[in-house]
């Protein structure tokens, strides 16, 4: 870019070459008078925040009785964030506790004969026993037989499954 | 201790716990997670804990050498003592991984030229994760002595870096320069990072033990075994489904090491980028296993010259470091055969691109078209158990038969395993984005209910991952 105008034999063709005019004059020849800005109402003497404000008496008693906590720190913010993780593993540990039941009874049931393995299988036939009269195993037991007739489904013409004898 | 297993779920909660709950003593803390590593990968043997502890002394006492020459005698010669650690680290892996290979190969070679001897044979057990451990404390000297970064501050710090669990076993590669400073202050979780790892975790688990494992048991593992027995639709989608298969299985123990260790408030580097979105062989590289194809390139293309010394030097060094690369998955002759098929493809890349310069000679569809099905012949080198099976799967690839493996759902698996390069790139990072400002519960339940579906629909037991073997 320079500040040389571009020379004339260059053609700028398409593009507009020069600034179109405005068809319609400037306002402040046409003698029209606009109307100006209202006067201002500010007092300048005034500060907003001292105005009276009115609120609620309960609000008012529980800022006091229960003060806002100050604003964490970075470390704050960490263990927050840190409580908020474990929450969340806890929720999800429990989850499967109780919809998943089967797996640690299906876990114990692969393991070598021992005393953990003969344990973990009482406690667990036990508990998903107990889980069953509420239903809680309907959901992955659904989720399972759907899964299966899509494992079994077959093309068109195509050889079915083979039935176990 | 598999990581879809409820014991290493057990395992994890404890060291969760206990981790965090020491997180005022950077150094206890740090001490119990050695701990737990060694317990962790004693589960497989023992006896290999005190090889990687062997390792690790190893590592850390040439880096401090290398450290107090670079010290006292900053001009001096130090290339012998990065050389002495390196070819340790070469010496172990070579001895547990390719002494048995290079005997029989030495033993027939001596036969055909009529020098028949028997030749001592040792019953030698792989360590799990060797050639991810020994390539850590490779890259550790080496960038020791380049002055990268600064040798660790304590002998515990090098036998974590080594031993971390959520990534000693398959990877990535965490080298020091990332892992080192995280070590030296105690961590912060994050819950940007807690969702992200908790979901990178669900994904993870989903991928290995509904859409690996199912394609690998009832399409892959028998169509690989008998290739002969089945069609060309049968053989052709089961290469398809192990190029699906091993994308899921070990993208998914990546991501879910990525998200273990970022439980634990430590940050791991992505190891997979939507490989088969490639356009051309280089791309793929820098899309699949990208911390050891990154290891490759600064320990082993570089200092064989790189690019530096011309096209012919370039072709050369990059097929040199492709077929180290097929050796490192494994000692077999398809291993190397890979190796130089992905290195002879990028060769021809190199020199089209020298050609024809950096126009596009194709579209990008071709280009991806074609990239993926050059990756699929590889992986048939790479899953048969020799080059008899190899060549039977191509020769397969012509006969006419009805189908009888490929069904529906697995037909499925595939077209989503593949639909899966296609989600936008970052779409993890981009829902732990929204999901980290939901109340813990909403996303307790979530995570909660896909673990649900995932148990509900996997099979009974796990197979291991296919890069523990490496």
């Amino acid at each position: 870019m320079t500040d040389e105008r571009d020379p004339p034999e260059i053609p700028l063709e398409p593009f507009p070459v020069y600034r179109q005019v405005s068809p319609f004059p400037p306002l402040s020849e046409t003698g029209v008078r606009t109307a100006g800005d209202p006067p201002s109402d500010w007092n300048q003497g005034a500060d907003a925040h001292d105005l009276p404000t009115r609120e609620n008496r309960l609000a008012t008693l529980g800022r006091i009785a229960f003060p806002p906590a100050p604003p964490l720190d970075d470390e704050g913010v960490a263990a927050r964030d840190l409580r908020w993780t474990s929450r969340t593993i806890v929720i999800v540990t429990a989850f499967m506790l109780v919809f998943n039941a089967v797996s640690p009874l299906n876990w114990s049931r692969q393991q070598a004969p021992g005393w953990v393995q003969g344990t973990v299988q009482q406690v667990s036939e036990v508990w998903v026993n107990q889980l069953a009269v509420f239903g809680v195993d309907m959901p992955r037991q659904g989720v399972r037989e759907a899964w299966m007739a899509a494992r079994d489904a077959r093309f068109v013409g195509q050889e079915p499954v083979p039935t176990a004898p | 201790m598999l990581f879809p297993t409820l014991a290493f779920g057990i395992f994890f909660l404890f060291v969760y716990f206990t981790a965090w709950s020491l997180d005022r003593e950077n150094g206890r803390r740090k001490l119990f997670l050695l701990l737990a590593s060694w317990f962790f990968f004693a589960q497989w043997d023992w006896r290999f804990v005190a090889l990687l502890i062997a390792s690790a002394v190893l590592n850390w006492a040439v880096a401090a050498l290398i450290a107090k020459r670079m010290r006292d005698h900053p001009d001096g010669r130090r290339a012998w003592l990065v050389g002495l650690g390196v070819a340790v680290n070469l010496l172990i892996l070579g001895f547990f991984k390719y002494y048995g290979f290079f005997i029989e190969q030495a033993g027939e070679l001596l036969t055909q030229f009529g020098w028949e001897r028997d030749l001592p044979l040792l019953q030698i057990v792989l360590p799990v994760g060797i050639s991810f451990f020994t390539f850590q404390g490779i890259s550790y000297v080496v960038d020791v002595h380049r002055g990268k970064t600064p040798p660790a501050k304590s002998l515990v710090d090098v036998m974590l870096l080594m031993s971390f669990f959520p990534h000693l076993v398959a990877g990535p590669i965490v080298r020091a320069s990332d892992l080192l400073p995280q070590f030296d202050r105690a961590p912060r979780l994050t819950r940007a990072m807690a969702t992200h790892g908790l979901l990178l975790i669900v994904w993870g688990l989903f991928k290995k033990t509904v859409i690996a494992t199912e394609l690998s048991v009832n399409l892959v593992d028998p169509v690989f075994f008998d290739p002969s027995a089945y069609s060309a639709f049968d053989i052709a989608a089961a290469t398809y489904g192990y190029a699906v298969q091993i994308y899921c299985d070990f993208s998914a123990y990546s991501d879910m090491a990525i998200g273990l260790a970022a439980l634990l408030g430590y940050s791991f580097p992505r190891n997979f980028d939507q490989p088969y979105r490639a356009s051309s062989m280089q791309s793929f590289w820098r899309r699949w296993h990208i911390s050891l194809s990154s290891w490759l390139r600064d320990y082993l293309y570089v200092p064989l010259g790189g690019g530096k010394k011309g096209l012919i030097s370039s072709c050369i060094n990059v097929f040199i470091t492709m077929v180290l690369g097929g050796l490192w998955h494994g000692a077999a002759w398809t291993f190397l055969a890979w190796g130089a098929l992905h290195g002879g493809v990028q060769v021809i890349e190199r020199l089209g691109r020298a050609a024809f310069g950096d126009r596009k000679v194709v579209p990008t569809v071709v280009g991806v078209l074609v990239t993926f099905h050059i990756v699929c012949l590889g992986w048939i080198l790479f899953r048969a158990e020799n080059f008899d099976l190899a060549m039977a799967m191509l020769q397969g690839l012509g006969r006419i038969g009805p189908v009888t493996m490929l069904t529906p759902l697995l037909l499925t698996l595939i077209v989503g395993g593949l639909a899966m390069h296609w989600l936008p790139p970052r779409a993890i990072e981009g829902v732990a984005e929204r999901l980290k400002a939901a109340p813990s519960i909403t996303l307790a339940l979530l995570i909660g209910a896909a673990f649900l579906l995932i148990e509900a629909v996997r099979p009974e037991g796990v197979a291991p991952f296919i890069y523990f073997q490496f």
